[in-house]
């Protein structure tokens, strides 16, 4: 019953995300991200292939943030804050199989379209910046991992302020706010030469306590 | 529901409310806005929590069985939003998903509320894009799906046209009569007398009256109670000769007169057949109400009564 639970919500989520048309924002990371790396590559002239790399993914990861960020504040702070949670809180379903429905929707297909579009960055980097060689800063595969943990980690922060704010857009500046802030703290690391592991691990970390408090407080949510 | 205390900071919304209705019954709940008419509601489906006593659902605890109690109920809030973009067939497919309706079963169900309320052709449309009364109607196909035992309904007339309230009222009345247990919170009492066999009168969070509602035009649930209306002022002793023993008849004005009588439509056609051929010139008939807005007034206060 409750996977049957959790299925319906997943399936719900993804009604809401075509019908809203908020589907389309997930070509974002996939398009834009590979088609703007391949012109900074070009631009830039970038000289070797992990630069470009590099490159590839902040462009591609930070498109990919703006739209997990907009898709998770809508999936809960958009049905609280217009109170549609009237009618999905007196369905006969366990509250996290609904929270666990919709955000592994909007969470996964954002890391989903950032992994695909990472890919294609990688093709097109191998492509066009076919040299090879320079001083890696970041192992690009360190980097993709950082930045799923951080997608991560940014979802369960937006998750969180709009259970708390009942809000959507408000949920959204959270979201923004911290991205921007973890970035900022991620770069400070990087340029002392202190970014290690340790860094992603907090992330997820704090993610988790983030989810927690989620699932408890959205189980217990009154009208 | 027993001993139910609820409270909004300092404010008593609810209190030591107890009250029970049995399955099958349909009860009004009759109070002014703030009473607590809303917070009842969302008590017994689970939206808010009690500060103290106990409120089952048929026989689940709200809180320890949250979701067996919720599967025994359809729940339509008063102003529950809605998702302007998703249509009425995902949000009733959804629904009925959730409550565990078989797939193969789903188009029925689903069309089967949709058709009851006459909306089944406006469930492609996006919510956003439908008329009050159309939202209304679809979210209360919502609540009916599946056929649950129990309706749980917060004004469902609200922002109906009177067309639509008569055909919801119908609606409601063929869902008790086959045994569906409805409780109906309502400014308008013409819902409660229309579809209820009971109503509660709620005051300042407290229970203020229990009463059972006689159908419409009925006496004591044994008869009938009609105003006749004349063309020529009542002659009361005449119109006693002719309606025979069983009735009796009183003036209610000048050209009206209230008869009484045991039986239905059989009783009633004798009598009017008699009253024309003794040469009363009658010229309409109605049902007299159970007047259930004078007991409102009497126990809830002038606040709100329509």
């Amino acid at each position: 019953m409750t996977s049957t639970a959790l299925l319906a919500n997943i399936r719900w989520e993804v009604i809401r995300l075509i019908r809203s048309r908020r589907v389309f924002l997930l070509s974002i990371p996939l398009v834009a991200g590979p088609a703007g790396s391949a012109i900074a590559f070009l631009y830039f002239h970038v000289q070797y292939e992990a630069t470009a790399m590099l490159l590839g993914l902040i462009v591609t990861g930070g498109l990919s943030t703006l739209v997990m960020l907009d898709l998770t504040a809508l999936t809960v702070g958009e049905e609280l804050s217009r109170r549609a949670h009237f009618t999905f809180f007196t369905l006969p379903q366990e509250r996290w199989a609904m929270l666990a429905g919709r955000i592994v929707v909007a969470l996964g297909a954002s890391i989903a379209v950032f992994a695909l579009g990472a890919g294609l960055v990688s093709v097109l980097a191998s492509a066009l910046v076919p040299a090879t060689g320079g001083t890696i800063t970041i192992n690009s595969a360190h980097m993709v991992e950082g930045i799923a943990v951080m997608l991560v980690f940014l979802g369960a922060v937006t998750l969180t302020a709009s259970i708390i704010t009942r809000s959507a857009s408000e949920a959204l500046v959270a979201g923004i706010l911290s991205a921007v802030v973890t970035v900022a703290v991620a770069g400070y690391f990087l340029l002392q030469g202190t970014l290690t592991m340790l860094f992603p691990a907090v992330l997820g970390a704090a993610a988790v306590a983030a989810f927690v408090w989620s699932f408890v407080s959205y189980s217990a949510l009154e009208s | 529901m027993r001993g139910v205390t609820k409270r909004y900071g300092t404010l008593a919304a609810l209190s030591d409310v107890t009250f029970s209705i049995e399955q099958g019954e349909a009860v009004g709940y009759l109070g002014p806005n703030g009473s607590g008419k809303t917070t009842t509601l969302k008590l017994f489906s689970g939206l808010t929590r009690p500060d103290g006593g106990e409120v089952r659902v048929a026989g689940h605890d709200i809180r320890s069985a949250r979701k067996m109690a919720l599967s025994k109920i359809g729940v339509l809030v008063e102003t529950p939003g809605i998702l302007p973009y998703v249509s009425g067939m995902d949000l009733l497919n959804h629904v009925a998903e959730v409550k565990g309706v078989p797939l193969n079963e789903r188009p029925s169900a689903v069309n089967g509320a949709a058709s009851s309320l006459g909306v089944k052709d406006q469930l492609g449309r996006p919510l956003g894009s439908l008329s009050t009364g159309l939202l209304r109607r679809i979210l209360l196909a919502a609540a009916m799906v599946g056929d649950p035992a129990i309706l749980l309904l917060d004004e469902p007339t609200l922002g109906l046209d009177p067309a639509a309230r008569a055909d919801l009222r119908v609606t409601l009345r063929g869902l008790h009569e086959k045994g569906t247990t409805i409780f109906l919170t309502t400014h308008l009492i013409e819902d409660v007398e229309e579809v209820c066999g009971r109503v509660l009168f709620l005051r300042d969070g407290r229970i203020a009256g229990d009463e059972a509602v006689s159908p419409v035009g009925s006496h004591e649930g044994t008869g009938r109670a009609i105003i006749v209306k004349t063309v020529d002022p009542v002659d009361l002793a005449a119109a006693t000769g002719l309606i025979g023993n069983t009735a009796t008849a009183e003036r209610r004005s000048e050209r009206e007169l209230v008869i009484r009588f045991p039986g239905g439509d059989a009783a009633q056609s004798d009598i009017l057949r008699s009253l024309v051929t003794g040469g009363v010139r009658v010229v309409g008939v109605a049902p007299l109400g159970p007047d259930l807005a004078a007991r409102y007034m009497t126990t809830v206060g002038r606040e709100e009564a329509v």
